[in-house]
């Protein structure tokens, strides 16, 4: 933007006349833009456009096979809907519950990433960090076999100190649990690599003079880390939220949802309204009602969370 | 920028992506001109879309088919199932773009799709569909074919509820299967079964990891002349017929008599390789899945139409069927016309197809071939053909699938989860889904 403010070239352009604006100076002026121009074509077909017309559809029903007009319709339907309120509460519980756990367990394994005292760190990282490159179907069916009541390695290897068989994804409650466990294995090692790439820009200066003043490990982690952790940990809880509301992908493939609703997120219900039911504007709808909740917690995150000044 | 502005930045920029990301799964409820009778009949290059099995044998056919239509070139996909149904709704979201010229469809899914998308599949009596109109199995006409004349598709397979039963388990047990003639009966030899040799009566998918879970209840219902929706459409789901289907399952559990195959097609399989039941009661076309699993098992299986739910009731229903169809939007149905008529209208490829793969044919006429009323060794010399020709022409009951099907059948796989994991009360829970059906529907109950 500066640079075409002020030209740092004078010299007027070869054959421009004298005391017009040179050519060459508004085609530098364009150039920019034509740059920028095939990015915006391309977000603009893509992304605005289906955004706009998801808006224009969640105000359409489909009645004898024809769109018709129904106005807010679809969103009161939304405000009735026992199974909208089912997903909105199993998304919640999984935002309650299991961001906080993994976001922990992050920061424990960041910290162990950054300690001296871990030996072959790299592949300790590396081994963490490798479940986020998984194919999300892949490692979805790779825990329903593990996880299968009768025929899955983990209720074998339970069953060889003699723990009885968990019903990990027949029981509403463990169905749950399992959901939870198989995305702290996904995303933990993808958060703890962000908030090791922050502890590693605290200066040792802060770690030595706290040392000086006395304190402990704990005391220095309290004092020291986790105020320098802060906007990372801003940044995963809120990746992590936007994540979570939208997760649609592992209970999908180890549940479809099940059993009677128990892992049936926002996602899946709105997947299931367009494609098995065919109901393209009240999934529309249930979009827009997740992109304003997601706006919502987004900003109260920021607030709680961001820099206080 | 300070880092401040940069988070909020990619914050509204994450959601607005996610946003993105999901609404790409909307669509418009329009599609292409759905017109019937486009291109040349001699000439072309079509795709039809099917899934594993059936795609076989379709592939199969083609060559004797590019005898007489040498100039119409078939590549046939095997989409598989249920990723094919994904497809073809996402291609008919999109105006018809992209889809195959052949696409096979189930009937769980036909009426769905007829109503909203109305020209997404072409109108086959354009192409003289109708002629047909009595060549299929009873009842299935009324699947394909609207009040206004239009025909979305034509049948291929139709399958007739099935008990195929292991005969050395019933032996050992000492139970003599033919003297079953009711559920009631059937939840009593179950009992001696499971006493003697510790095997289960049958198996049910109970947290319903998979949309099937609800077949056997679904079978029960029509063996009762019922369905989730009457003819006029109004939900029928909590109608006596289906609390009484409930009920049987409901008993059956608390028994312990059902096996648990959550897990989809993987665990049915491993259950019916361990042996873990007695009795597998799904359709004609499970016969030949079961050959193919556990072929050292000859002759210890058997085959026979499930009892009625009460003396003297029906036997037989046709509990599904699949079809083909042609895409509205195709350039070339006339081809692909020609094709489809090949394959259901020849009762010589039925008959290949049946016994390559034991998919029953619609077509009646296919049943005059001998390999229909042959004894099968595998089934203890018992004659399957015949069994399920008994089934597909016996008065049959029209069900009504409607566009609302899915919802329904989740209604209901719901409503026996909480029965079988939760022992909750049948009637209660049918209620309940019959209200929440009503609710997203829009639809009376009955």
């Amino acid at each position: 933007m500066t640079a075409l403010a002020t030209p740092a070239r004078t010299k007027p352009a070869a054959g421009g006349p004298q005391g017009t604006r040179p050519p060459r100076l508004t085609a530098r002026r364009l150039a920019p833009y034509a740059f920028v121009l095939p990015a915006l074509l391309l977000f603009a077909a893509f992304k605005l456009y289906p955004i706009a017309w998801s808006f224009v559809l969640s105000l359409h029903k489909t009645v004898g096979g024809v769109e018709t007009f129904v106005g807010a319709d679809n969103y009161t339907r939304l405000l009735h809907d026992p199974l909208f309120r089912t997903a909105l509460g199993n998304t919640a519980v999984i935002l309650v519950v299991q961001v906080p756990v993994m976001l922990i367990l992050a920061t424990g394994l960041a910290v162990a990433f950054d300690s001296a005292a871990l030996r072959a760190r790299s592949v300790f990282r590396l081994g963490f960090f490798l479940p986020m490159v998984t194919g999300l179907v892949a490692y979805g069916i790779v825990f329903s076999v593990l996880l299968n009541e009768e025929y899955g390695l983990v209720n074998w290897l339970l069953g060889l100190v003699g723990i009885d068989s968990v019903p990990w994804l027949v029981d509403p409650l463990w169905a749950k649990i399992s959901l939870g466990l198989a995305l702290t294995w996904h995303y933990t090692g993808y958060n703890a690599m962000i908030l090791l790439a922050r502890l590693q820009s605290i200066p040792g200066e802060l770690y030595d003079a706290a040392s000086v003043d006395g304190a402990g490990p704990w005391k220095s982690f309290r004092h020291v880390t986790l105020p320098g952790l802060r906007p990372a940990l801003l940044l995963t809880t809120v990746l992590s939220t936007i994540g979570t509301l939208q997760i649609f992908d592992e209970p999908y493939v180890l549940t479809r949802g099940g059993p009677d609703n128990a892992t049936l997120t926002i996602g899946v219900y709105l997947y299931q309204n367009a494609f098995t039911y065919f109901d393209f504007g009240y999934a529309s709808a249930i979009a827009y009602a997740l992109a304003v909740l997601i706006g919502i917690l987004g900003l109260i995150q920021f607030r709680v969370l961001g820099d206080r000044k | 920028m300070n880092r401040r502005d940069v988070l909020r930045a990619g914050g509204v920029l994450s959601a607005g992506a996610g946003l993105g990301g999901l609404t790409a799964c909307s669509g418009t409820g329009s599609t292409g001109q759905g017109g019937g009778a486009a291109g040349d009949a001699a000439k072309g290059d079509i795709t039809v879309w099917s899934w594993a099995g059936p795609a076989a044998e379709l592939k199969a056919l083609v060559p004797a088919f590019n005898k007489q239509f040498p100039d119409i070139k078939v590549t046939v996909q095997d989409i598989g199932n249920p990723a094919i149904w994904d497809k073809i709704t996402t291609g008919l979201a999109a105006g018809g773009g992209g889809l195959a010229d052949v696409l096979h469809i189930g009937v769980d899914y036909l009426p769905g799709y007829v109503e909203k998308f109305p020209n997404g599949l072409a109108d086959l009596s354009k192409l003289g569909a109708d002629t047909y109109k009595d060549a299929f199995a009873a009842g299935l006409w009324r699947t394909v074919s609207s009040k206004d004349g239009r025909v979305s598709a034509l049948p291929w397979e139709a399958n007739s509820a099935g008990f195929y039963y292991r005969s050395d388990v019933f032996e050992a047990a000492g139970v003599d299967v033919d003297a079953i003639d009711t559920w009631d009966a059937a939840i009593e030899a179950g009992k001696q079964i499971k006493a003697r040799t510790g095997k289960y009566l049958l198996g049910i998918d109970k947290p319903a990891s998979q949309a099937d879970s609800a077949n056997f209840f679904q079978m029960l219902l029509q063996l009762q002349g019922a369905f989730y929706f009457d003819l006029d459409g109004r939900i029928t789901l909590d109608s006596p017929e289906a609390v009484r289907a409930m009920t049987i399952i409901k008993r059956m559990n608390d028994a312990g008599l059902v096996n648990d195959i959550s897990g989809g097609w993987n665990a049915l399989i491993s259950s019916i390789k361990k042996g873990t039941a007695a009795v597998v009661p799904w359709p004609t076309w499970f016969g030949g899945i079961i050959e193919e699993t556990v072929p050292g098992e000859a002759g210890k299986w058997g085959v026979r139409l499930p009892p009625p739910v009460r003396r003297g009731g029906l036997t037989s229903a046709t509990v599904n069927s699949t079809h083909l169809a042609l895409a509205g939007a195709g350039k070339h149905q006339a081809a692909a016309w020609k094709f489809v008529e090949f394959v259901l209208t020849r009762p010589e490829n039925q008959v290949k197809i049946y016994k390559g793969k034991g998919i029953a044919p619609a077509l009646m006429k296919a049943y005059d071939d001998p390999v229909f009323h042959t004894p099968s060794a595998f089934f203890g010399g018992r004659k399957p053909g015949e069994i399920f020709l008994g089934a597909l022409k016996a008065d049959s009951p029209a069900f009504n699938y409607t566009a609302d099907y899915a919802r329904a059948l989740k209604a209901t796989t719901d409503a026996q989860t909480k029965v079988l994991l939760k022992g909750a009360d049948p009637a209660k829970v049918l209620r309940e889904a019959a209200d929440q059906l009503a609710q997203q529907t829009g639809r009376k109950k009955a």
